[in-house]
């Protein structure tokens, strides 16, 4: 068996034929856009009202990004999160960014609120068959505590919650050296926030757990995380135009990643150990996370950092950050980012020798990231309740730097330059 | 603080002449028990931060529509925000299913009536349309 034969975790290097394979005949766009026409449609028609109105009753409301982007590279595939198979090249594509959520919000009584939501995006199996991403009870016994259960976002990282809403932020996407490597955007469980209003600002604290339901795409097969539990928990304060937040959050994952060709590999001949280092079956990772915002007035700057660390071997730990910043002028927002992520490798030795011992290492390298990515872009509000956005993307890493992208050939040189246009819209 | 109010009295002097014209003042119910409330208290209510009155009450927030002008101008003396930077805020809470924005009102009349006729509730209008039916809790000018 050749190396390439085991190249399915988080990458897949060279094996660009499945790449092919997995693209449907059918153009996506072509049942895309009737939807796409069926959002403006709906969206104009809504124009008499905003996001704003209607507290306190029933309520339907959507968000949509109709994005196009394209890469300087073939090389390897830009993808906006580790939940998409695969992302762009050289030519134009509205896959990436392109989403449309719909929500009802039920005011079942004075404390109390169901909230549903749906969403159609390209997904882990390469469909845009909607899922439901939000269906829970909202009770709100007093201003100090609000407790949710059903299916819901976490705040795995700040902002996380809101990373598919691009109405709702400066940039087209958040910054993928950030937030790529999460797959995962909703849990069956129940959180608690509870606020405190503590000298001049507010404290707050969550705590979140529950089950993972979702699926990732690792090359032509696909994880399955389902029944993974995720808790978590962060402590922020807010005063004036400061908001600061330290978070932490863990996934014990209940499924192996599809790799049980190697493991079957390493079984049969011994390495028990080794085998059993590699999986992900029960492994725990832990996600720690910082972040501080300024907003005042027309200036808004973020920055957030992150650390992960695996228990398994066949990921290998990792911190990211990014910082960004934007001054609207008017209706026009210019933004400038810089994100970064970067991972350090693990050894292993198998005890088969120096082949296998590399075959393993070849895989265990699929999770390495060595890069930053320098943005630049604008935000133009030209009517209520929508944005246009253009924007750059210069990612810079190493060759090896392989694990936020997707279908790597094997001269990638680390470098890709994104061009992105989006209009964002909220009904 | 003196360095925010001084940054904050020279970006007003920028604004367009109607905006500077408008004297939007903070009214609430007089049965709600609040004579004064500060700026962080008004800003922690009407954008979903924390919806209690020192009073202990459960604050009920309305925004007038934003064809009325007084909405723009309210927003920009509080935080300094267009409309469509609140509309993006709002995005981000509401699709995150976490916190509703306040109620709208049809107009000027309708918010005054209901908060005339809620305890609790708190809404914004020009100084001219708060009669005596409601309390003057918060003003933007010295």
């Amino acid at each position: 068996m050749t190396k390439d034969s085991y190249n399915t975790s988080g990458a897949g290097r060279g094996s660009g034929c499945f790449s092919r394979l997995l693209r449907k005949p059918l153009p996506w766009w072509t049942r895309r856009a009737s939807v796409a026409a069926v959002v403006l449609a709906v969206s104009t028609a809504a124009q008499a009202g905003d996001v704003t109105s209607e507290g306190g009753e029933f309520s339907l409301r959507g968000f949509g990004t109709l994005g196009l982007a394209r890469s300087s590279s073939s090389q390897a595939e830009f993808v906006r999160d580790l939940s998409q198979p695969d992302g762009l090249s050289t030519h134009w594509s509205a896959k990436t960014d392109s989403v449309l959520g719909l929500q009802a919000n039920f005011p079942a009584a004075e404390n109390l609120e169901a909230v549903a939501q749906a969403v159609s995006r390209y997904r882990y199996d390469g469909s845009h068959d909607p899922e439901l991403t939000w269906a829970f009870l909202k009770f709100e016994p007093n201003p100090n505590l609000s407790l949710r259960g059903g299916r819901l976002g976490t705040e795995f990282y700040m902002l996380a919650d809101s990373r598919l809403v691009g109405y709702s932020y400066l940039p087209i996407r958040p910054p993928n050296d950030y937030y790529g490597a999460l797959p995962f955007s909703y849990i069956d469980g129940a959180d608690g926030l509870a606020t405190l209003p503590l000298g001049e600002g507010l404290l707050r604290s969550k705590l979140f757990a529950g089950l993972i339901r979702e699926k990732a795409p690792l090359a032509n097969r696909q994880w399955d995380m389902n029944r993974s539990v995720m808790s978590g928990a962060y402590v922020d304060y807010q005063q004036g135009a400061w908001q600061w937040r330290l978070g932490y959050a863990q996934v014990k994952f209940k499924k192996d990643l599809p790799l049980a060709d190697l493991h079957q590999l390493l079984e049969l001949n011994g390495a028990m150990d080794a085998s059993k280092a590699l999986s992900m079956a029960d492994k725990l990772s832990r996600f720690y996370s910082a972040g501080a915002v300024y907003d005042s007035g027309p200036l808004q700057v973020q920055l957030m950092l992150s650390r992960t660390q695996h228990d398994s071997k066949v990921f290998e730990n990792s911190h990211a950050g990014y910082l960004i910043a934007g001054y609207r002028l008017n209706k026009v927002t210019p933004f400038a980012g810089f994100s970064w992520t970067r991972s350090s490798s693990k050894q292993l030795s198998t005890g088969l020798g120096p082949v296998m011992d590399a075959t393993v290492a070849g895989i265990m390298a699929d999770s390495h990231s060595d890069q930053h990515t320098a943005t630049l872009g604008l935000r133009w509000d030209f009517r209520q309740d929508m944005a246009l956005k253009a924007q750059l993307d210069a990612v810079r890493g190493s060759p090896r730097s392989i694990f936020p992208t997707r279908w790597e050939q094997p001269n990638y040189n680390g470098r890709l330059n994104i061009v992105s246009l989006a209009l964002d819209f909220v009904f | 603080m003196m360095r925010r109010y001084l940054l904050l009295l020279a970006l007003c002097a920028l604004l367009p002449p109607p905006d500077a014209a408008a004297d939007v003042v903070v009214i609430a119910n007089p049965r709600a028990g609040v004579d004064r409330l500060s700026r962080d208290e008004v800003v922690n209510i009407f954008l979903g931060r924390f919806r209690q009155l020192p009073s202990g009450l459960s604050a009920l927030p309305a925004d007038l529509p934003s064809s009325q002008p007084e909405k723009a101008v309210f927003y920009r003396q509080l935080v300094n925000k267009e409309l469509a930077e609140i509309n993006a805020y709002w995005a981000r809470l509401v699709f995150s299913g976490r916190t509703v924005p306040p109620r709208q009102a049809v107009g000027n009349d309708d918010l005054v009536s209901w908060v005339a006729g809620t305890q609790g509730a708190i809404g914004y209008v020009d100084r001219a349309r708060a009669d005596g039916r409601v309390k003057i809790v918060y003003e933007f000018s010295p």
